[in-house]
């Protein structure tokens, strides 16, 4: 019955990619229960703000499920605050065997709690299930919240929001460096769109027309964005060291946007209105033919390609937005299970487990944790202002 | 009527040729230009490079003095009845009045932010291909997107969108 709701969802979608295969969602399966309680901490806040940081991320991994009895996974370990310093250290064992899978000591420069709970919240999904985690990554996000859009970054919990540029203009698009050091975006703070990267004033790109969309290369070497400056928007690629600009598509009765690279380098899927409507293509870095991966009857915009091979993006089904995510190389397509809202701009958290998208929802936009294998969506930002366009550091 | 065709085909044939054009209007378009594959309301843009760099150039303009140019929903296209409001800021630029104008381009709150970018940049350009046709240098046209970001309407429905698909003459 399920297999044939998601063949239905994937026919809607009708994508190109011939001879697909739906997968089917594994549901139902287990969490490991995971037991906190002989965990030890001081009467201090930052020490108790580590722990329960520490059991929401858990929580939040998918992985775990935190429970006080009957647990297969045992933490032990303390947080101690002193002074300007905050140490820790984490032991995990299995209950049944008493097998160690994880052992050790934190003594971080700073004293945050909340940084410290990330960092031991991945290193314990990764000592018990072998994958990364995602807690310890930061989400980009705009925001009107100031009355302007402007950039702002928090962590993977919607918590420790910092604005990041004061521009008092207009930003779009967001999107990280690969050493997650750095955010690449749209301004509009010198009157043109332009692309900037943070901690740098003068811009990546200023051609006349339109600057925009810019993704920085795997191997941090290329700029791949859209420009308007050869007469029509279409997508090039900015060597960041010498300048030197190779065009992309050369479609004068279309428009290009939001290109995003595959995470060897060597591809850019990219949206392209060529066919009629909005779609996503697929082209080599060094040039030749793109091929599109979607197809029409409908329109499918904002790719993100993670490093699990998957590409994630917004498409529109029946008259709303919907996150699908497609294997290129597998031919595969899936529509996630959403409720009525709008959710658009997908982008892949750090675990490649989880995606990171606006919910609009009567005219109102907030930021939301999706889970590509069975948890509930869980909202990060929301509120009386909007935040969209959400980018994960990778 | 007969006017506003003529008006019409002329549009969809002057991209081809932007340069040779100019003050010409009198050229045939040829089948494949006005053919089927301009079914979307896309017309083919002309290529006439932009400026090198923004940077320095006029970033403001009084946008008071001509009427916005109103587009169809995911469309660039200068509609014939829209066409007179370019002509009048043509003329009033042939005339040697201001040194030039930013077109800008503006779209609904519909489809992506990023592909609404691209969209509003093709608005303005399709302006600026008529401007050029027109006899305008190319140079004190000066093209700007701004995408669903700045509404002219802030309301949800079609009379909200219809307003903001526009393109903007804000004259400097």
């Amino acid at each position: 019955m399920r297999r044939f709701f998601l063949m239905g969802c994937a026919a809607l979608v009708s994508m190109s990619v011939l001879a697909q295969r739906v997968e089917v969602r594994k549901s139902g399966e287990g969490k490991i229960a995971i037991n906190l309680a002989s965990y030890r901490t001081g009467s201090d806040t930052a020490s108790r703000t580590f722990l329960s940081v520490l059991k929401a991320d858990l929580n939040r991994s998918g992985y775990f499920t935190v429970t006080s009895a009957g647990a297969e996974l045992n933490v032990a370990g303390s947080c101690v605050s002193s002074g300007s310093r905050l140490t820790a250290d984490c032991q995990v064992y299995k209950v049944s065997n008493r097998q160690r899978l994880l052992g050790k000591s934190y003594k971080p420069d700073t004293p945050d709690p909340r940084w410290l709970a990330h960092r031991v919240a991945d290193d314990i999904v990764y000592a018990v299930t072998g994958k990364k985690g995602m807690a310890s990554g930061k989400v980009a996000v705009v925001s009107n919240r100031t009355g302007r859009k402007e950039l702002y970054v928090c962590d993977m919990d919607g918590k420790n929001i910092r604005q990041i540029t004061k521009d008092r203009s207009i930003v779009v698009g967001p999107g990280w460096t690969p050493d997650a050091k750095n955010i690449v975006y749209t301004s509009y703070k010198r009157g043109y769109p332009n692309v900037y990267l943070t901690g740098r004033s003068k811009p990546l790109s200023s051609h006349g027309g339109l600057n925009a969309s810019g993704a920085v290369s795997p191997d941090g070497k290329s700029l791949a964005l859209i420009l308007s400056r050869d007469g029509n928007p279409e997508l090039y690629i900015k060597s960041l060291r010498t300048g030197f600009l190779k065009r992309m598509t050369k479609t004068r009765r279309g428009n290009e946007a939001s290109p995003c690279w595959s995470p060897d380098g060597n591809h850019i899927a990219y949206v392209s209105d060529t066919s009629g409507s909005p779609q996503v293509y697929i082209i080599p870095g060094n040039g030749g033919r793109s091929q599109r991966l979607t197809s029409s009857g409908t329109e499918n915009v904002a790719p993100d390609w993670g490093k699990n091979g998957y590409i994630v993006f917004s498409s529109r089904v029946g008259g709303r937005y919907r996150i699908a995510m497609a294997n290129p190389s597998a031919k595969t397509l899936r529509v996630l299970e959403t409720d009525w809202a709008d959710y658009e701009d997908p982008s892949w958290a750090p675990d490649g487990r989880h995606i990171v998208c606006s919910r609009t929802a009567s005219y109102r936009s907030s930021i939301y944790l999706l889970d590509t294998l069975k948890d509930s969506p869980v909202a990060l930002l929301s509120g009386s202002v909007d935040w969209y366009s959400p980018a994960c550091s990778p | 009527m007969n006017n506003k065709i003529c008006k019409f085909l002329f549009f969809a044939v002057l991209a081809a040729s932007v340069v040779t054009l100019s003050g010409c209007k009198s050229r045939k378009p040829s089948a494949d230009m006005y053919g089927s594959d301009n079914m979307y309301g896309d017309p083919l843009l002309g290529d006439v490079p932009l400026n090198a760099d923004n940077m320095g150039l006029p970033m403001d303009g009084d946008r008071s003095m001509f009427e916005p140019v109103m587009f169809p929903y995911d469309s660039s296209q200068v509609n014939p009845e829209e066409a007179g409001k370019v002509e009048a800021v043509a003329k009033y630029l042939n005339k040697g009045k201001g040194q030039g104008v930013i077109v800008e381009g503006h779209g609904d709150e519909r489809g992506s932010r990023e592909y609404n970018l691209a969209l509003g940049e093709r608005r303005a350009l399709a302006i600026r291909d008529y401007l050029i046709s027109l006899g305008v240098d190319a140079s004190v046209i000066q093209t700007k997107s701004l995408g669903e970001e700045l509404p002219a309407s802030t309301g949800h429905d079609e009379g909200a969108w219809r307003q903001n698909r526009r393109g903007v003459f804000a004259i400097y």
